[in-house]
């Protein structure tokens, strides 16, 4: 099944819409009267998208979705998602993939914050870049992503990776601020440069093949190891938190 | 006729020893409070009725006219933004949660610009506080970090800290030792007995250091951390080690620089450290005499200390996304009512300019930077003048605030009270 869904032109294009209901599933199980809202507004989905419907499905993994237009303010797109694939070829808004267990998201754009936030399993695949708290948790939530994969392919924001508790999660740019900050488990990669990488992280394992600037001071230098060949240097730590976690780091530069 | 015990409603500290000399129903002097109160208890620029934009300036409309601009602009909106409550009392705040939800918009109040990282810091671990009152009779140590009570807080450090008589301290002001940490030489860092300069966007870094050396890990700090040396922060530790009972106070020196909550939070995890050796407390530094009420009033109602979203009809809470700064910079809302608090004098461009777009209603009691924005605005007494009502000081302690002269016009409480039931009327309820 092949579901289409373009998004008309708004007059008011800055509102966001919140639009948890596109998920495969819904789909999958067939949907009269699929709402979302823009901002108290409860709406026909017809309202913002046009939409087409191509196909049958037998599984919710045989259920494809396809955003089109500018899909950058619809929020929580893929909100629960455990099954099939969506693919968005513009930009998507915050949330995007929230909870999602099962299934792939494909991002041609770039990805507003909180991108697969509390990521239970799945794939995610953001060709743009995306913003802050990419695979991260929720506020006061002790455990952000527990499973599945996040990649993106150009830089993602600060505190990417917040508490990270499983999975991994791909950085092929540059990462902001206090990425991997109170990690607890899982892989972080950087493949660029980040800042004050893997902060008070109790455990997990994180590599940073560019620079990390202002290292935090409280990790212990195990000592140079080759990866890949190249030499990199190992930190245990975060020692402030009596953490066991792993770093590798190519370069690294102290705020002294 | 001068009244005694008046609560100051400036900032946070809500002093509660003023003293006031009121003579025709006007305020003529004030005693014992510092030059903040003065100017606030002074000022005479009230407006005298509510005031509406037309094409070329301003004209004179009626309470019930305002009122109704107020209700039906609400009612317009998709996604209407409440903001400010920290400038009012806890009444008004009640009210202004019931009007948000039942136009299904988003409440936030000035937290979010000032000490919203603390809270988001305390939900992750907790909150080791106490009340000023313990602070001024026990501590021997205390820290001001990223905040400067002398020309913020006035009275701060005379009635709770430094100059302060302590219960249980024979020599308060010789014993207490304050420890004052910024990236400048405040007039704060100069009364301080140590001053730990650190370099900008380097307190996390500073924070972990700490902790580390507390553990007694201290050898793989480097020698010097954002421009604090090993030895000075080894020196600290003993100092705070030794104390009998430590308290550390901070500002947005703290929330509101590189990394914001997660600052507070290794502030939060340094202090419980420190209290495996002993007893250590960490306050926030309130600055509007009653935005902890705002959380307080908040939380009991809705679960949520500030910025929460109503517009689905459940509370939902995301600072970064339902924060005012957030939802005007990227023009996620399309009304907006203030109350208690002047955007328009410190929010960035972006969102004054927002600001500006939609349609605002201002509730304040003087012409502010954010009457420029507003196209109405509606004058009320001034609370803890001629309006009462209960706030919270910095350390969460509900405090009544009074009214020291007869009110000419309504209350805050009054005015939102009335827009709620125009807004039940016009819902159907
Ligand atoms: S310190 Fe604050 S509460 Fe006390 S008198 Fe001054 S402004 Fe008022």
């Amino acid at each position: 099944m092949k579901v289409t869904l373009e998004v008309k032109p708004r007059q008011k294009p800055y509102l966001p819409i919140e639009a948890e209901g596109i998920v495969p599933r819904t789909f999958f199980e067939g949907t009269d009267s699929l709402t979302v809202f823009r901002g108290n507004k409860e709406l026909p989905l017809e309202e913002i998208f046009n939409v087409a419907i191509e196909g049958e499905a037998e599984s919710v993994d045989e259920v494809e979705i396809i955003i089109l237009g500018d899909s950058s303010r619809i929020k929580r797109v893929g909100e629960y998602m455990d099954g099939g694939r969506i693919h968005i070829t513009g930009d998507i808004g915050m949330h995007c993939g929230n909870f999602m267990s099962a299934g792939e998201i494909v991002i041609d754009g770039n990805a507003d914050a909180w991108l697969g936030r509390e990521m239970r399993g799945g794939r995610i695949r953001c060709h743009g870049s995306a913003g802050d708290y990419c695979a991260a948790g929720y506020r006061g939530e002790k455990r952000g992503m527990r499973g599945g994969t996040v990649e993106v392919f150009g830089d993602a924001g600060d505190f990417t990776a917040e508490t990270l508790a499983g999975g991994s999660v791909i950085i092929h740019g540059n990462a902001g601020d206090l990425s991997g900050v109170d990690m607890k488990e899982g892989e972080l990669t950087i493949m660029g440069d980040t800042s004050r990488a893997c902060a008070n992280m109790s455990g997990g394992m994180a590599y940073v093949h560019g620079t990390v600037n202002d290292m935090i001071p409280t990790f212990r230098k195990i000592g140079q190891e080759k990866v890949n060949g190249e030499p990199y240097t190992r930190f245990s730590g975060d020692i402030a938190n009596r953490g066991k976690g792993t770093l590798f780091i190519r370069n690294y530069k102290y705020l002294d | 006729m001068k009244i005694n015990d008046v609560v100051c409603p400036f900032c946070g500290c809500l002093c509660d020893d003023l003293e006031i000399t009121v003579e025709h129903n006007r305020i003529v002097a004030v005693d014992n409070g510092c030059t903040l109160a003065n100017a606030k208890f002074m000022s005479k620029e009230q407006l005298a009725s509510p005031i509406r934009r037309t094409g070329e300036g301003w004209e004179n409309i009626s309470y019930d006219e305002a009122i109704q601009y107020t209700v039906d602009m609400l009612l317009d909106a998709d996604r209407p933004l409440l903001y400010g409550w920290s400038g009012t009392h806890g009444e008004a705040q009640c009210i202004g949660v019931h009007v948000s939800e039942l136009v299904g918009g988003i409440i936030d109040s000035t937290t979010s610009v000032c000490h919203g990282p603390s809270i988001l810091a305390i939900q992750e671990v907790g909150h080791p506080g106490c009340t000023l009152g313990r602070v001024k009779n026990r501590a021997d140590v205390v820290i001001y970090w990223g905040c400067n009570p002398l020309e913020a807080h006035p009275r701060h450090m005379s009635r709770y800290t430094t100059y302060a008589d302590g219960y249980f301290l024979q020599n308060a002001f010789r014993e207490r030792k304050v420890i004052v940490v910024d990236v400048r030489e405040t007039e704060t860092a100069r009364v301080a007995d140590e001053f730990i300069r650190i370099k900008e966007g380097g307190d996390y870094a500073v924070l972990s250091a700490l902790r580390a050396i507390v553990r007694g890990k201290g050898d793989v700090v480097p020698e010097s951390v954002a421009g604090v040396s090993r030895s000075q922060l080894e020196r600290i530790v003993t100092l705070c080690k030794d104390a009998k009972f430590g308290a550390i106070f901070f500002g947005l020196g703290l929330t509101m620089t590189r990394g914001k909550y997660k600052n507070v939070r290794n502030a939060i995890e340094l202090v419980d450290e420190l209290s495996r050796h002993t007893k250590f407390t960490i306050t926030p530094m309130r600055g509007h005499w009653n935005v902890y009420g705002s959380n307080e009033v908040f939380t009991w109602m809705t679960g949520y200390p500030y910025a929460i979203d109503f517009c689905r009809g459940i509370a939902f809470y995301n600072p970064g996304e339902t924060s005012a700064i957030d939802l005007l910079a990227r023009k996620e809302c399309d009304a907006c009512l203030i109350i208690g608090s002047d955007p328009g004098a410190h929010f960035p461009r972006g969102c004054v300019e927002h600001l500006a777009e939609i349609p605002t209603v201002v509730i304040d009691p003087v012409p502010t930077m954010t009457t420029a924005l507003a196209d109405v605005q509606i004058p009320v007494a001034v609370s803890g003048i001629d309006a009462d009502g209960t706030a919270y000081r910095m350390d969460g302690v509900p405090i009544r605030v009074r009214k020291v002269i007869e009110p000419t016009l309504p209350n805050d409480r009054e005015v939102l009270k009335s827009i709620h039931a125009k807004m039940k009327e016009a819902k159907g309820q």
